[in-house]
């Protein structure tokens, strides 16, 4: 069995994030980056499924900037057994879909585990994308991996609105990783240690032949509107009217 | 060195996130609570394999000891082949660092500073078991020693004390020590009182450092180590006695009354021939020395985090108080003690990956400007904080109280200054 997982490189949630002076993205200098959070717990239950079934191989992916080789060595260090690296810039998530179908063609994975989304741009799209253009099964914002006995099918529970939904999707299926799924393990010393000698492809977006003119271009970023001081009012007439009239939101 | 590698910074982000998700939430327990730090140290050695990799290294060094033990075995017939301290000498020698292996001393350093930033008592209490009391065994421990007392501490399966200090003997360890063991029989009756005992309160296995009472002078008895293990009848562990600070490592006093033991607990099964067998000890102090510079580079760390982010977000008169000169100067103090004690930290990665190991009078040096450094620091951080710094909440009181035993434990100050003089001006 061979399971493909992503790992998106993205600025770690705990940094301070800045607009850059061109107002069109953000200031890069000085931020940590690190594994998708998301990817990183389908990094952690495609290494489940590995260990379960014994005799699989995890092949773990990103696709950006060559930084991103750090990213593809703490999924190593976790336990993923090679990584494919596809250096690019400037991609949208149809152009980084259009570039992981081809990877998934190239290698035949069984599985594709995907985080749900990445925290930089929310898209929540990438994942959804590819199964389509792969005219693959999906199951999306999972929370429950089950691989069934013969290994044709997957059983996944999903976090729907109101409840959990279990559904079968047969196998080769895309699936995305909600927040509960598992809990990622830390990259253990024997594990980094290891990483190192772990085979790391590095292929060019450029050489795959497909077509990356993003359709999306970010036009202006803005940082929230910073917080005000709060203001303790005398009575509960005083608070409906402010909300009323000046917060605007009764 | 001049930079920690893609490696060694995967190795420092995973133990931060550790120290981040399982420490800092129970800090206040650990630090200010009667909480002993054995199940998180468990936790941290056993999530990041470090035990997986302690046990192969011991398979390995066994299995060479094995081989020079049959070696020397089939010299017994040559008398001058049986000498102990022969046997001792090569020991040394296989133990020492080969080259290329500052990857692997740097993936221990990095834990210690990590913890470092939060709780150097934890760093304390796991090296003295795993470090000093494993350390102790294996460098003077026949085989079956080992296999029997070692492995289990370097896994923290079983915690480990060290017990040299008493309470008449502190820098005068060896001079002044009066714990003696009396020959009994085939074995050995043992008696003293040992104090300031790090994990004395709660260790499975104690390396109990005595003389040798053959109804000589007490200052020209042999030193002698034995292994002690908890429940034992003659033996004695205090509750944890109240410190300055370290408050996450279990310091004890220990009580050994007409302890029978027999000659395999005696360190190394043989007696030394002479007095001069207080080189193992000297070579514990200095493993235990280079250990400190990480310590103090941790400390040093977290003091400069918490201090440069609160000179730029804490206002007096009307300005980030980072913009006054005053608060400059101590910013930039700390920034060239930061860079000063991690140049030693890298100096000493350096070494052992050129296969040599720092001379007693280095590892000294090391040290005593780590520890002397870090204590600056970390008074200079309480001062930045002001009141706040006086104040529990804001955690440089407690890195200030951390620091001072640098200065004190493994050696003083004052001891470290002699001994780099006494190397400096020997001929």
């Amino acid at each position: 069995m061979k399971i493909l997982v992503t790992a998106k490189r993205v600025p770690d949630p705990e940094s301070t994030i800045k607009v850059n002076s061109s107002g069109d993205g953000i200031e890069e200098a000085g931020i940590k980056w690190v594994v998708n959070p998301f990817d990183e717990i389908a990094i952690e239950e495609a290494l489940r499924v590995k260990e379960a079934q014994g005799d699989a191989e995890v092949v773990v992916v990103s696709i950006g900037p060559s930084e991103a080789q750090e990213q593809l060595r703490t999924g190593l260090a976790m336990g993923a057994d090679r990584a494919i690296l596809v250096t690019g810039e400037n991609l949208d998530t149809s152009a980084v879909a259009k570039i992981l179908v081809k990877i998934v063609e190239k290698e035949s994975p069984d599985i594709v585990i995907t985080g749900k989304q990445a925290i930089d741009d929310d898209s929540n799209e990438v994942g959804q994308m590819t199964a389509q253009l792969l005219g693959w099964p999906q199951a999306t914002f999972i929370s429950e991996l089950k691989i069934a006995d013969d290994k044709s099918s997957a059983e996944c529970t999903r976090e729907v609105d109101g409840g959990m939904e279990t559904i079968s999707v047969p196998l080769p299926a895309l699936i995305t990783a909600d927040l509960r799924l598992n809990e990622p393990r830390y990259a253990s010393l024997p594990g980094i240690m290891k990483a190192r000698k772990k085979p790391l492809e590095q292929i060019e977006a450029a050489s795959l032949g497909v077509d990356t003119t993003p359709k999306i271009v970010i036009k202006s970023m803005a940082p929230p509107p910073a917080r005000e001081a709060g203001r303790i009012v005398e009575s509960v007439d005083e608070l409906v009217t402010a909300l009323q009239s000046e917060a605007k939101v009764l | 060195m001049i930079e920690w590698s893609e490696q060694h910074i995967l190795m420092r982000d995973a133990v931060r996130r550790f120290v981040e998700a399982e420490i800092v939430p129970n800090l206040e327990e650990i630090e200010h609570g009667d909480t002993p730090p054995y199940e998180i140290m468990r936790k941290m050695v056993r999530t990041f394999g470090i035990d997986e990799i302690a046990r192969a290294r011991f398979a390995k060094q066994i299995a060479k000891a094995k081989e020079q033990e049959a070696a020397q075995a089939a010299q017994d017939g040559d008398p001058q082949g049986a000498e102990a301290e022969s046997g001792t000498s090569k020991r040394e020698d296989s133990d020492a660092p080969s080259e290329g292996a500052g990857d692997a001393a740097a993936m221990q350093i990095i834990p210690v500073i990590e913890l470092s930033h939060y709780c150097p008592g934890i760093v304390t209490a796991m090296g003295v078991s795993a470090g000093l009391t494993a350390g102790a065994i294996n460098a003077k421990g026949t085989v079956a020693q080992r296999e029997r007392w070692a492995l289990d501490l370097l896994t923290l399966d079983k915690i480990g004390a060290w017990a040299i200090t008493e309470p008449g003997s502190g820098s005068d360890a060896f001079g002044g020590m009066k714990a003696t063991a009396r020959r009994d029989g085939d074995g050995y009756v043992l008696n003293g009182s040992k104090t300031f005992i790090t994990n004395g309160p709660y260790a499975d296995t104690i390396v109990f450092i005595c003389k040798l009472d053959e109804g000589n002078a007490p200052r020209e008895r042999k030193v002698v180590s034995f292994v002690l293990e908890s429940g034992m009848a003659g033996l004695t562990q205090t509750k944890p006695m109240r410190k300055m600070g370290l408050h996450s490592s279990p310091t004890g006093e220990l009580f050994i009354e007409d302890l029978r033991v027999g000659k395999d607990h005696l360190l190394g099964e043989r007696e030394p021939k002479d007095g001069a067998s207080r080189g193992g000890a000297k070579d514990t102090f200095s493993t235990e020395r280079s250990g400190v510079a990480a310590m103090a580079l941790g400390i040093v760390q977290q003091c400069m985090k918490l201090c440069v982010e609160y000179a730029k977000t804490r206002v007096q008169f009307g300005r980030p108080i980072g913009e006054f000169q005053l608060i400059q100067l101590k910013l930039a103090k700390m920034e060239v003690a930061r860079m000063n004690i991690q140049n030693l930290v890298f100096r000493h990665i350096e070494m052992i990956d050129k296969g040599r190991k720092p001379s007693f009078a280095e590892a000294s040096a090391m040290k005593l400007y780590s520890a002397q450094a870090a204590m600056e620091v970390c008074l200079e951080a309480v001062q930045l904080f002001g009141g706040n710094g006086y104040m529990a909440e804001f955690q440089v009181e407690q890195l200030c109280r951390d620091a001072k035993v640098l200065q004190i434990y493994g050696g003083t100050d004052e001891i470290q200054i002699s001994q780099i003089a006494r190397s400096l001006l020997a001929d």
